[in-house]
């Protein structure tokens, strides 16, 4: 249905309009927001709770808006949208029961195009390696006088009090757990991973294009994504990426050596077809 | 008592938790009655049971609650309720099957209940709701942050199918840790109702 603009907005539209726009991509807004009016109101005194209220205010919530597109016909956009949106609610959740670490889900609603996910307190992988962090550099000049671009990811890691080398390793577990859930990404790059404050749990996110398969060629397709996405974002990311699959190929156990067959096999087709051109 | 601020829906949402509850079977049954009844009699009874009325043991949070409490809301401002009220509609929310009437046997009140959550939905603040629950409600009132002290994780784990599902296998030595995975797959399980199939 197209919405009309005499209609008074919907509760969604007025949600995102008092939130604030974290992140804009091509497909997607990202936005950071409390469903109800953060504080709360204790209204009653408890018969034996009286000195403290302990109220528990609400958690923010980030929402990921699926905007119409102009360019399709209103209906099909709105089933493609609704589709998008309850596609990854979906996959999120069956990484949730299988132990896979992922955002969980606080809101749907899947015909305003809205998906609200847990928000989670940490920085993305991307500026916690080597290389991801250039455009923070470039912004902070006073960064750049006595800290080197190639300091700002490691000082950012200390941080969280977690060593590049179990980073890069619980990178491996965590997608090696998705992988035997027959859960694939589809979209794996350093971005699309985010470590929480505290340094314990690496978290997977944007589950957009993922999909259920237990099929060996899809999960080395996976890796072989994340192979590329590190070759182009961090320098001298080949012993990068290696951390991960070895931690990766320990968790899988006996089913690692046919995934690793495939993803020979991948490689040599993409180099193939970055030869032809 | 508390009262969550819904801005875009501008809606007030009263909860309050109750311990030590001694007439939830009357409270039942009269709820049951005041469906039926004509007239004004009808009408002031369904006034004094407009409430939620939720078994609180199977409740393993507050952001849970507030979980059904929000997509309720939605559901009811898109025109598509699946239960006659907004209060019904919250323990359809948080049940995870689409069966209305064991929806409300399981999370609803019972002659059993002990613990008990009551939720009002208004479009204005309205200051006499503490009463009318004290009005309808033999028990004690407690914050809602004790929900967690309440809640019998074993049943949670039956009625949202967790048994033998990894995410509670891995950890199972470790209970605090476990409470809090379950709790954030009931909050998701009742957040996703609406797509699950
Ligand atoms: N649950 C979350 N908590 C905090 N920040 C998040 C969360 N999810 C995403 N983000 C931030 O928002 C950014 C964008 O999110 P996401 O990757 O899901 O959207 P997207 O890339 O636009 O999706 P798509 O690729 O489907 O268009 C992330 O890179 C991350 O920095
Ligand atoms: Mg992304």
């Amino acid at each position: 249905m197209p919405s009309s603009s005499l209609s008074s907005p919907s509760p969604t539209q007025r949600l995102l309009g008092s939130a604030q726009l974290i992140y804009q991509g091509a497909e997607a807004k990202v936005y950071k927001v409390y469903l109800r009016d953060p504080e709360l109101q204790q209204i009653a005194k408890h018969a034996d709770h009286d000195t403290c209220s302990m109220a528990e205010d609400a958690a923010p919530v980030l929402l990921k808006y699926r905007f119409n597109k102009r360019y399709r016909h209103p209906s099909l956009d709105a089933s493609l949208t609704r589709q998008r949106v309850a596609g990854e609610a979906r996959a999120l959740m069956r990484c949730l029961r299988s132990g896979v670490n992922v955002p969980g889900i606080r809101m749907v609603d899947a015909a305003g195009g809205v998906l609200g996910l847990e928000w989670v307190d940490g920085k993305s992988v991307r500026v916690l390696l080597p290389g991801g962090s250039e455009v923070m550099v470039a912004q902070d000049s006073d960064a750049t006088d006595d800290v080197g671009p190639d300091r700002c990811e490691d000082a950012a890691l200390a941080e969280f009090g977690v060593e590049r080398d179990d980073l890069l390793s619980m990178i491996g577990v965590e997608i090696a757990k998705m992988h035997i859930a027959d859960i694939i990404h589809g979209d794996l790059t350093t971005s699309n991973m985010m470590l929480r404050r505290g340094g314990k749990d690496l978290v997977l996110i944007d589950f957009g294009l993922a999909y259920h398969s237990s099929l060996v060629e899809d999960k080395a397709v996976d890796l072989y994504v994340l192979e590329r996405a590190f070759a182009s974002t961090h320098p001298d990311a080949e012993p990068l990426f290696n951390s991960v699959l070895a931690s990766y190929a320990k968790r899988l156990g006996k089913h690692w050596s046919a995934i690793k067959k495939r993803l020979d096999d991948v490689r040599l087709r993409g180099r193939k077809r970055s030869m032809v051109g | 008592m508390e009262a969550y601020h819904y801005p875009q829906f501008n809606t007030v949402v009263y909860t309050a938790k109750f311990k030590d509850i001694k007439n939830a079977e009357a409270l039942r049954s009269r709820i049951v009655k005041a469906a039926s009844l004509d007239g004004a009699d009808g009408e002031a009874e369904r006034d004094a049971v407009n409430f939620a009325f939720i078994e609180a043991k199977l409740i393993t949070s507050s952001l849970h609650l507030e979980t059904a409490i929000y997509q309720a809301l939605l559901s009811e401002s898109q025109g598509s309720l699946r239960t006659k009220t907004i209060h019904s509609e919250i323990i359809w929310a948080l049940n995870p099957t689409n069966n209305i009437s064991e929806a409300i046997k399981l999370f609803g009140v019972s002659g059993r209940t002990t613990d008990l959550i009551l939720v009002h939905a208004a479009t204005s603040d309205t200051c006499d709701v503490q009463q009318k629950m004290h009005n309808i409600v033999d028990g004690r009132l407690v914050p809602m942050s004790t929900i967690p002290d309440s809640t019998n994780w074993a049943n949670v784990k039956k009625h949202y199918k967790l048994n033998g599902e990894l995410a509670l296998m891995e950890i199972a030595s470790d209970s605090d840790r476990e409470r809090t995975v379950i709790d954030n797959i009931v909050i998701s399980t009742v957040a996703m109702k609406s797509v699950m199939t």
